[in-house]
């Protein structure tokens, strides 16, 4: 139940790709990497998550903290979300401020 | 009724979750319950990884059994011997704010009590137990 993760950063987009599990043993690793992008001029954080299975509140916390400490005018996309996901972002009343999609839209 | 017990640390979280989730798995539970169980008890076994022991170093009693009574469904006993420690107190977070204003912690334990249909915390001698029914 391991997390793969990828990060680039285009034309102030930054795109993270999730897959596997975002639970409380590996959310302080990928949020020290998601200090990378602090101080860089970004406009939209995208979570591409269609192979995310799991993600528990440890990992929510990792999004806020980016939305928190990379820039309160960051856009943040949650796209391709299984509803095992969603249903977590759900509950959390996190969807009622990213903008979710099933394909990156831009 | 299966019980083992696991040092309270977080590298043993994914042992303890296996545990409980073979065992509801036995009993009958869907994936799409397993994978809310499985959030709900990642919460509960972090919140006493994080704040039962601060200064020692412990370990998680955990024991399933069918849920007693009526209404069939797995109850889960968590029982450690940390600090006096009832996290159910905890007030539930504001899932109204934006993420620019949300508090770090409360979310974890909110997401357990959505998901549990029955939590109850005892301190009992030097013993917290917590026990948390889902019904199938």
């Amino acid at each position: 139940m391991d997390l793969q993760y990828k990060m680039e950063l285009n034309d102030g987009i930054a795109r993270v790709t999730l897959a596997g599990s975002l639970d409380a043993t590996n959310a302080g690793n990928f949020q020290e990497e998601l200090k990378k992008l602090i101080g860089q001029k970004i406009s939209k954080i995208v979570f591409m998550v269609k192979d995310l299975t799991y993600i528990a509140s440890a990992g929510l916390r990792v999004m806020i903290f980016a939305k928190q400490r990379i820039g309160a005018d960051v856009q943040v996309y949650l796209v391709g979300a299984q509803e095992a996901v969603l249903d977590v972002v759900k509950m959390s009343g996190l969807d009622t401020f990213m903008t979710i999609q099933k394909e990156f839209e831009g | 009724m299966p019980a083992s017990t696991h040092p309270a640390k977080l590298e043993n979280l994914n042992d303890m979750l296996g545990f409980i989730l073979d065992y509801a798995r036995e009993l009958g539970f869907d994936d799409k319950k397993i994978g809310k169980i499985r959030l709900a008890m990642e919460e509960i076994l972090v919140n006493i990884i994080s704040y039962s022991y601060p200064q020692t170093t412990g370990s998680i009693d955990i024991a399933c059994s069918p849920t007693e009574g009526d209404k069939a469904g797995i109850t889960i006993e968590v029982k450690d011997l940390g600090i006096p420690f009832n996290m159910l107190d905890k007030a539930d977070p504001d899932t109204t704010l934006p993420m620019e204003e949300r508090q770090i912690g409360g979310l974890g334990i909110f997401f357990a009590k959505q998901i549990m249909d029955v939590l109850t915390y005892e301190r009992s001698g030097e013993a917290n137990i917590l026990r948390l029914t889902k019904y199938a």
